[in-house]
């Protein structure tokens, strides 16, 4: 008997538990009229900008309600999730509008019902657009669910006392020249070391380059996990450049490597974007240790990007041309863009206003990099980045991958068991991934 | 030694109603905000429930399997289960004997009359206070004294301990040492309170006939402040074999979640927490999670049957003297 | 204190015993300011750290302060992106009412399994030692869905109200009471015509002081510390606590984010908890004092 109490309450508690998880259904996808504008982010950034730039658009009636979760502990993704998933029933005040996603983890919003196609709210013009930025907020039918308001092509940042010392020359076009390729990249490495010079400064500087190449998906349509070559290639040649002393065995982050942008540091070369030498070399700005005007770019051996921040329009939206609006300002509208570009440091992702920084000198010098006009590299660059091969695990994949093996590097395990905890980390994360 | 007589009927007035009227907010609460979900996790564990990026695959009924793919994947030869719950009991038992010692100690000097420490106020609030940090600060701090480029490793280098860099993060015994390290010193204040607390509640009439009898401080330790202190010792063993059995923050902050080195670090609830985080796969977590649940009960009463001379449930049940 | 004279006397017998005593003072001295400089040490690099400006920081370890404290503290409290005052008091509301509630009605629940014989009593003891075991990490999870549900999120009450079931602090004072509360107390109370609550409130309550006072610090400083649950709960900047407001810096973006704000605020958040510890640890004694009338 009170087994039978007992088994009939849990079966009651789980069909809760279910109704609680299902309860999908194909919703109407956006509407208008709303009062309350909700955008999910998960720092201020966004919101700087949008105050300063756009508030003032903002229709009298339309209160702006930013809903900012930090990503600690996936806290983000994970309230966001939570509101989507609710979106159906929730009341008109509580529906979110616009969410912000970055690289790494887009396309598992993009890619989903969870957002509306943008062209369907009101944003049409994407000419202007960098072709990966709408790759990149795109299903995979084709879709664009969203915009970005930055783009991130990335460069290889190279010391130019070292390259004089290494290459004989600090002239961009030469040294794009002699690393334009990876077996030329691997060799100057090899010459650099003879001098006693590093190559790059952490394993992992070259990761993004190769996995931004990638020719197939992480995981395939039998969502088995894959090497694509471009992976095994950056195995095999950080493997190399670690026992050869080419680099150092610590992450992007930690400060044996930003240790070396002092101007006491060995390295030749980093990898980054604009937002990367403007805010995170900060080592290399130091006023006393630092080597501000010893640095310069040139794109490296293949094209790529790092980070950046998309906004997409949630399905279900109360508020559709406003948030259409809201994409076009950030995007299309020359005014606010070039105010992101002169006032925020940031590259824009609209070809015509990159353009005209980029045949200006004097507006793109940047004395970090010794005058040279970053605009002027990044605009020739930006249409060789692809987005092509991208999934929803992506961002865990590309993360376990180095740090496993950063564990062979710093001399914790064998190659072959460090490849074997990270096949058993993706097992143990990802439940439908079939790992062989 | 006096041992409570327990409450019977008086004067034909049953109290027993007022049992139940004051353990009833305790239940009544409970229910409301624990049970569902506690509820929910057991019956989680029989579901293949988890998320594919936004979507969500089940609730469909999967029986034991998620039990079975617990033990069946495996690392070094052994389920990944037993693997975590051995790195969570080495690095819990490393921080926890020094703890319990020190605190032991500590909790003997501050009451002993004898010595009559000085400065105590001073003393009791700065053993407590690295339990004030929040374990991600603490964390934090640890990061920078230990790192390649910190402070212990340039004294390893220059006294010629080490002649090439050595990341105390990726070295087995030295990663789990640093864990266990913070652990005992976050902890072995609190522990110090508990037992102190304890001591002072001892009759302290008991000590002192004794030691006016000739009794050495050792002995009126073992004989009279020991056994009289168990049943807190008893609460402060298990809170912290639980405490440790929950060992999340510190192995996953400094191993950015990852158990480095060679999954040596990975506690069980950082599985736990690995699995509901990206996927939320709410039935394999729930499966691991019974598991916890079975693992600590049964370690508990192995803590419980170790005290039991002096244990309460045993007086409980024979009503006192 | 009539009790120390007389074992003091007692030890002052010998001469030997005077000396044993100072070896002995010497050596729990010595331990003593190791353990002490262990902790402080961390103390002393978070004072130091919040002294320094983020590319001082940069530069790595150091024991020498630096003179960005002001700076710091300027910057960390009038930072537009979190009110650390208002967090503060915020976290203050939360913790106080969480602390007091967990102690009194866990001293409550432990009076009524320890001094009533009642039919499930056993029982009740053993499910409340069940609960306490289940790992708290997942059942978040589904307490996080249930506030969701009925519309709690915002609300300090999930925050505060399940306090009243702490399985862990239960049982710290079932323990207690084990070990220190004479039943006699009780019944002499019954005789004298003493109401049940009135026995709680009045005489049990005071002499279970020190232990109230023990939980209180331990219940404070974990709610005050607490991330993921409030972390999952709110999302109003006017309700945000510190914990929220510290990953919130530390999750700047790249232009805003500065290291020394950052060990600032973690100073500034455990400046609250010291004060609350030293106000509390004065009842531990004063409960000790309360507590040994019995004898």
């Amino acid at each position: 008997m009170k087994k039978r109490v007992i088994a009939l309450l849990l079966v009651a508690v789980m069909a809760m538990g279910m109704f609680a998880g299902c309860g999908k259904k194909e919703e109407k996808n956006f509407s208008d009229g709303g009062k309350v504008l909700n955008i999910y982010a998960w720092n201020e950034e966004f919101k700087g900008f949008f105050e300063k730039y756009y508030a003032s658009k903002i229709p009298s009636d339309v209160k702006v309600n930013w809903i900012i979760n930090v990503s600690d502990n996936g806290l983000y993704q994970q309230k966001l999730d939570d509101a989507l998933a609710a979106q159906a029933n929730a009341s008109a005040d509580d529906k979110v509008d616009i969410f912000l996603a970055e690289a790494d983890f887009i396309t598992k919003y993009a890619d989903s019902n969870a957002t509306v196609d943008v062209k369907a709210l009101g944003v049409t013009d994407f000419s202007n657009m960098y072709n990966y930025t709408v790759q990149a907020a795109s299903d995979s039918k084709g879709v664009v669910k969203g915009v970005s308001f930055q783009c991130c092509p990335s460069a290889l940042i190279y010391r130019r006392s070292i390259a004089k010392d290494v290459l004989g020359t600090d002239d961009p076009a030469k040294v794009q020249e002699a690393l334009n390729s990876w077996s030329k990249f691997e060799s100057v490495a090899a010459t650099a070391k003879e001098k006693g010079y590093y190559m790059t400064a952490s394993f992992a500087s070259t990761f993004r380059v190769f996995s931004n190449n990638c020719t197939s998906a992480w995981v395939n349509g039998n969502k088995e996990l894959v090497f694509d070559k471009a992976i095994n290639d950056w195995i095999a040649q950080t493997d190399m450049f670690v026992e050869k002393q080419y680099t150092l065995k610590d992450g992007i982050w930690d400060d044996p490597t930003t240790d070396q942008m002092y101007k006491d540091g060995k390295t030749f070369c980093f990898f980054g974007p604009a937002w990367y030498f403007n805010f995170s070399m900060t080592k290399a700005q130091d006023a006393e240790k630092g080597c501000s005007g010893d640095w310069a770019i040139c794109q490296g051996p293949q094209a790529h990007f790092w980070g950046g921040t998309w906004i997409l329009g949630a399905a279900g939206t109360d508020n559709a041309t406003l948030v259409a609006d809201i994409m076009n300002a950030f995007t299309n509208d020359k005014d606010i863009v070039s105010k992101l570009v002169e006032n925020e440091g940031q590259y824009p992702n609209n070809k015509a206003v990159a353009a005209t920084y980029a045949a200006d000198d004097t507006k793109g010098a940047v004395a970090f990099l010794g005058g040279q006009n970053a605009t002027a590299v990044f605009a020739a660059m930006t249409d060789n980045i692809k987005w092509e091969n991208h999934t929803k695990y992506d961002q865990l994949l590309n993360e376990g991958l180095q740090n496993k093996l950063q564990e062979f590097y710093k001399g914790s395990v064998s190659k072959e068991k460090a490849m074997e905890n990270f096949k058993t980390y993706i097992k143990e994360t990802y439940p439908e991934i079939v790992v062989k | 030694m006096e041992k409570p007589a327990k409450t019977k009927k008086k004067h034909g007035v049953s109290y027993a109603k007022w049992g139940y009227i004051f353990i009833l907010p305790f239940f009544i609460t409970y229910f409301i905000w624990s049970f569902v979900p506690q509820v929910l996790t057991f019956g989680y564990s029989f579901f293949k429930m988890y998320r594919s990026g936004l979507d969500q695959i089940g609730p469909e009924w999967n029986g034991i399997q998620n039990y079975v793919e617990l033990f069946t994947t495996k690392l070094d030869g052994i389920p990944t289960v037993v693997k975590y719950a051995g790195n969570t009991m080495i690095m819990w038992i490393a921080g926890a004997i020094p703890q319990f010692l020190i605190a032991l100690l500590l909790a003997v000097w501050f009451t002993s009359f004898r010595l009559n420490i000085k400065g105590q106020g001073f003393f009791k609030t700065v053993i407590y206070m690295p339990n004030l940090i929040m374990a991600s600060a603490f964390s934090m701090l640890i990061w920078t004294v230990f790192s390649v480029t910190g402070p212990v490793h340039s004294l390893f280098v220059n006294s010629n301990l080490i002649t090439e860099e050595f990341d105390f993060f990726f070295n087995k015994v030295s990663a789990r040492s640093i864990v266990a390290g913070i652990n005992f010193l976050m902890w072995f204040g609190n522990t110090t309170i508990v037992l102190m607390a304890g001591i002072m509640g001892i009759d302290q009439s008991l000590v002192e006939a004794a030691m006016i009898d000739g009794a050495s401080s050792i002995k009126v330790f073992f004989k009279i402040t020991l056994p009289l202190l168990m049943p807190i010792l008893t609460y402060a063993v298990i809170t912290s074999l639980i405490g440790g059995i929950n060992m999340y923050d510190v192995p996953f902050i400094l191993s950015k979640g990852y158990g480095t080195p060679d999954n040596t670090t990975m506690t069980l609830i950082m599985n736990v927490q690995q699995k509901l985080s990206t996927a939320k796969n709410y039935g394999s977590a729930g499966a691991l999670s019974v598991l916890i649940f079975f693992f600590s009960a049964a370690l508990s009463l192995v803590v419980f049957k170790f005290f039991v001379p002096h244990d309460s449930l045993k007086n409980m049940k024979k009503g006192g003297k | 204190m009539a009790n120390t004279q007389r074992i003091e006397r007692a030890d002052y017998l010998s001469k030997k015993g005077r000396v044993m005593l100072m070896i002995s003072r010497i050596f729990v001295y010595l331990i003593l300011f190791f353990l002490a400089f262990l902790c402080l040490f961390f103390f002393y690099l978070l004072i130091v750290n919040s002294t320094r400006s983020h590319a001082q920081l940069n530069e790595g370890f150091s024991l020498i302060p630096r003179g960005n404290f002001l700076k710091n503290l300027k910057s960390a409290w009038t930072d537009g992106t979190v009110n650390i005052p208002r967090g503060m008091l915020n976290s203050f509301i939360i913790a106080i009412s969480s602390s007091v509630l967990a102690t009194y009605f866990s001293a409550l629940t432990a009076f009524g399994i320890h001094c009533y014989d009642f039919r499930f009593k056993k029982a009740a003891f053993t499910f409340i030692l069940a609960i306490m075991m289940i790992p708290s990490q997942i059942s978040v999870v589904g307490f996080i869905k249930m506030c969701n549900t009925f519309g709690l999120t915002n609300n300090y009450l999930p925050l505060i109200l399940p306090s009243i079931a702490s399985p862990v602090v239960f049982f710290y004072m079932k323990q207690y009471m084990e070990s220190i509360l004479p039943l006699e107390i009780v019944e002499a109370a019954r005789v004298d015509g003493a109401s049940e609550f009135y026995t709680f409130n009045r005489i049990v309550i005071p002499i279970m002081m020190p232990a109230i006072a023990v939980q209180m610090i331990f219940s404070f400083v974990a709610s005050w510390n607490n991330f993921f649950l409030p972390g999952m709960l709110i999302d109003k900047p006017e309700r945000k606590t510190v914990p929220i407001m510290i990953a919130a810096l530390r999750s700047a973006d790249y232009k805003k984010f500065d290291m020394g704000e950052i060990y600032m605020l973690i100073l500034l958040s455990i400046i609250p908890v010291v004060i609350v510890y030293i106000f509390i640890s004065k009842f531990i004694i004063k409960g000790v004092a309360a507590g040994s009338v019995k004898g």
